[in-house]
C-alpha cells in the first residue's frame, strides 16, 4: 500500500472568460517515508495539486480523477471527515510566511487552534508543552510563543509555519515553495530544516518547486510538470543523471553554472501555453527542439520505461519489458 | 499602551482647537445678526449698541476669538436667548436621551452588520449575499424620517402596540436620576416596570437610526470579511483543519474589524446627524431635537453650543475607537 495514490486527477477553474485547465490527467504515487519533487514553471498546476490533496481549493475550482490517501478517496470524503485529516494527517506549509500567519494573533494561539481543531478536550499545559518542544526542535525559542506574527523575521516565521504543519505530527507534509520568498542564506536554512525533518521524523514529503536544484540533495522521487500535465516521473537520479523528455533537459542546462567556461545565461524559448486555448497535440510542441509531426497532433500518452514515466512522443516505441 | 493612549489624547488637542474655530467662523459667516435676530428689525438704534456690547460683538473680532474660547474652555456656552438658561446646563440635561438613543442604534446596527454581513460573505454568491446587497442599497436609501413615520404608523398607529414619541410615558421617569439614561436609573432604581416603559419608547426611534446606519455596516463587514476570507492565513489555517465558524469570526471576521473600526469612526458624525432627524421625527428630547428647535428661533448661543458638543462627541468617540483598534490589534500598540 503506498501512502498516497493519485489516479488521473484533473483540475479546472472556472473563470468568467471560459474554463482554465490547471492539472490535467496526473497520476503519481508516493510511499511512505518518501520524498517527491514536483518541479516545473510558475503556473504549470504544481500549487494547485498541492492544495488539492488537501481538498483547500478556491470554491471556482472543480476537481475530477482520485486521491487516495491510505486508501481514502479524499476526492469524496466528507467535509468534516476532511477537516480531520487537514493538518493532523496531511498538513502544509506555503509560499510566502509574510502573509501565512494570521496578523492579530500570538503564536501560542494559532498553536492551540491546531490542537483544538483535532483534540478539543486537550489541556493548555499540555499544548504549551508540545508547542516549544517543536518550536525548540526547529531552532525557535520557546519563549517566543507569546509573540505576534510581525515581530518575527521572513525566515523565522517560515520555521514558525512549519512548526504549525508538524505539530500534530502528519504523515504528509506538503511544502509549496517554501523558500521562494526568502533570501538565499535562510532558503538553505530553511531547506536544512526540512531536511532534518525527513530524517528524523516519520514522514512522507511532497516538495514543490521551480529549483530543481535546490531539492535534488533531498528528494527521493521527482516529477516534471509543465502545462498541467506530468511529463516525467521517476527517482531523482536518474532523471539527473538521463532527463528524457525534452522539457526535463532543457530546465537541468537551464540551472545557472558558474563553473563552466561559457558563462551565458541558458533558458528556454518561448512562453508555457494558455491554459484557457492550449496548443493541439503536445503541449510543449512550440517549444521543443525535437518536435516531430505527430507531437502538433495528438496528446502523447505516459510511457513506461524501466519504472520512470514519460510523457512524450519520442519514447513510443522503446519497450522496457512490461 | 499607555502612552499610545497618551499620545492619541495629546494630538486630540489641535484637532478640537482647529474645529472650534471653523466652528466659530461660520457661525460668524452665515447671514443672520444675532442681535437683529432677538430685538426684531425694528429695533432702535441705541438699543442695538448696548445688545451688541452686551454680547461682545462690537470688539475686534480676534478679541471676540480669543473670548470665544476663553468661555468654551471654562465650560461657558453663554445663555440661551430664549430660556437665558446657560447653554452648558441645558446640553447637560439632554445629552444623555442623546446618547442614550445613539447607544441603542449603534448596538442595532453593529449587529446587523456584522451578522448579516459575515454570514452574506461567506455565503458569498448565494442568494443571503445577494439579499444583503439588496438589503444595504435599498436601506442606505431610504430616508430616515420616511422610515421613522412607516414605523409610526404601522406599530404605533396600525397595531397600536409602540409609542410613537417621547421617552417614557407621563409619571414613568427614575426617581432618581444618576447617569440620565432611563434604562440604567430604572436598572439603579429597580423600578423594573420604568425600564420596560423606557425600553418601549426606545424600540422605534433606535430601530429607525440603527436599522439606517446598518446599511453601511452590512456592506463593509462583507467587503472586508471576504477580503480577510481570501487571505493566506485563512488558507494556512484551513490547511491545520480549524472549523470554518473559527475561521470566520476569529480569524476573518477579526481581522477585517480593524478597518471596519477606523471607517466607523468616520461614520460617526453621520450617525449624529441621523439622531438628528430621528429625534425630530419621535420628538425625542435630544441634543439633536433642541439644535432643531433652537434653530428655528435662532437662539445662537444654543445653536453654537449644540455644535460644539456634537463636535467634542464625534472626537471622544474617535478617540475611544483609537484605543480600540489599539488593543485589537498589536501592530499599531507598538
Amino acid at each position: 500500500m503506498n501512502l498516497l495514490e493519485v489516479r488521473n486527477l484533473e483540475i479546472e477553474y472556472l473563470t468568467r472568460d471560459g474554463n482554465l485547465k490547471a492539472v490535467e490527467g496526473v497520476s503519481f504515487s508516493l510511499g511512505f517515508h518518501e520524498t517527491l519533487g514536483l518541479v516545473g514553471e510558475s503556473g504549470c498546476g504544481k500549487s494547485t495539486i498541492g492544495l488539492s490533496l488537501l481538498r483547500i481549493l478556491p470554491i471556482n475550482a472543480r476537481m475530477k480523477g482520485r486521491i487516495l490517501y491510505k486508501e481514502k478517496d479524499v476526492v469524496n470524503l466528507p467535509d468534516e471527515e476532511m477537516r480531520s485529516v487537514r493538518g493532523k494527517e496531511i498538513s502544509m506549509i506555503f509560499q510566502d510566511p509574510m502573509t501565512s500567519l494570521d496578523p492579530i494573533m500570538r503564536i501560542k494561539n494559532q498553536f492551540f487552534e491546531t490542537f483544538r481543531a483535532h483534540f478539543p478536550k486537550m489541556e493548555e499545559d499540555e499544548m504549551f508543552k508540545i508547542s516549544s518542544n517543536v518550536l525548540k526542535s526547529i531552532g525557535i525559542d520557546p519563549s517566543r510563543l507569546e509573540n505576534y506574527p510581525f515581530e518575527f523575521s521572513g525566515g523565522m516565521r517560515q520555521r514558525v509555519m512549519i512548526a504549525l504543519a508538524i505539530v500534530l505530527n502528519p504523515s504528509l507534509l506538503i511544502a509549496d515553495e517554501p523558500t521562494t520568498s526568502l533570501d538565499v542564506v535562510v532558503q538553505l536554512q530553511i531547506m536544512e530544516v526540512l531536511k532534518e525533518l525527513k530524517e528524523k521524523k516519520d514522514m512522507s514529503m511532497i516538495l514543490i518547486t521551480h529549483d530543481l536544484g535546490l531539492v535534488a540533495e533531498i528528494v527521493d522521487k521527482v516529477g516534471i510538470m509543465y502545462a498541467g500535465n506530468l511529463v516525467e516521473f521517476g527517482d531523482v537520479n536518474s532523471i539527473y543523471e538521463k532527463p528524457l523528455h525534452p522539457y526535463t533537459q532543457l530546465l537541468l542546462v537551464s540551472i545557472p553554472n558558474v563553473k563552466l567556461e561559457d558563462m551565458e545565461l541558458k533558458y528556454i524559448k518561448g512562453n508555457l501555453p494558455s491554459l484557457k486555448s492550449p496548443p493541439a497535440g503536445c503541449k510543449f510542441h512550440p517549444r521543443c527542439p525535437f518536435a516531430m509531426d505527430i507531437c502538433t497532433r495528438e496528446d502523447p500518452p505516459t510511457f513506461e520505461l524501466n519504472g520512470r514515466k514519460v510523457k512524450c512522443w519520442l519514447y513510443k516505441g522503446e519497450k522496457d519489458g512490461s | 499602551m499607555k502612552t499610545y493612549i497618551l499620545t492619541r489624547v495629546i494630538l486630540s488637542i489641535p484637532m478640537i482647537f482647529i474645529l472650534l474655530t471653523v466652528v466659530f467662523v461660520i457661525l460668524r459667516i452665515l447671514p443672520g445678526n444675532p442681535v437683529t435676530a432677538m430685538l426684531g428689525p425694528k429695533a432702535p438704534p441705541e438699543v442695538v449698541k448696548s445688545m451688541e456690547a452686551q454680547l461682545g460683538l462690537d470688539k475686534p473680532i480676534i478679541v471676540q476669538f480669543g473670548d470665544y474660547i476663553a468661555n468654551i474652555l471654562r465650560g461657558n456656552f453663554g445663555n440661551s436667548t430664549v430660556t437665558t438658561l446657560p447653554v452648558i446646563q441645558e446640553l447637560e440635561d439632554r445629552f444623555p436621551a442623546t446618547l442614550e438613543l445613539t447607544i441603542f442604534s449603534m448596538v442595532i446596527a453593529v449587529l446587523i452588520g456584522i451578522f448579516f454581513g459575515s454570514f452574506a460573505a461567506s455565503h458569498y454568491g448565494k442568494t443571503v449575499d445577494v439579499m444583503a446587497r439588496i438589503y444595504s442599497i435599498f436601506v442606505y436609501s431610504m430616508p430616515v424620517f420616511w422610515f421613522g413615520i412607516m414605523l409610526q404608523l404601522i406599530f404605533g398607529v396600525w397595531f397600536k402596540i409602540l409609542p410613537v414619541s417621547g421617552r417614557a410615558s407621563p409619571f414613568m421617569t427614575p426617581d432618581n436620576l444618576y447617569t440620565g439614561l432611563y434604562t440604567i436609573d430604572a436598572i439603579l432604581n429597580g423600578q423594573w416596570n420604568v425600564l420596560y416603559d423606557a425600553l418601549l419608547h426606545l424600540v422605534l426611534p433606535s430601530v429607525t437610526l440603527g436599522v439606517v446606519i446598518s446599511s453601511i455596516f452590512v456592506r463593509m463587514v462583507r467587503s472586508n470579511v471576504l477580503l480577510s476570507l481570501s487571505s493566506q492565513y485563512v488558507i494556512s489555517a484551513r490547511s491545520r483543519g480549524v472549523k470554518e465558524s473559527k475561521i470566520l469570526y476569529a480569524h476573518a471576521l477579526k481581522n477585517a474589524m480593524i478597518p471596519i473600526l477606523t471607517i466607523m469612526g468616520l461614520q460617526f458624525a453621520l450617525l449624529l446627524g441621523g439622531a438628528v432627524l430621528t429625534e425630530t421625527t419621535f420628538s425625542w428630547p435630544g441634543i439633536g431635537s433642541y439644535l432643531v428647535e433652537r434653530i428655528r428661533y435662532r437662539d445662537f448661543p444654543a445653536i453654537q453650543g449644540a455644535v460644539v458638543f456634537f463636535a467634542l462627541f464625534v472626537v471622544v468617540v474617535s478617540i475611544l475607537i483609537d484605543i480600540i483598534n489599539a488593543w485589537m490589534d498589536p501592530r499599531v500598540r507598538y
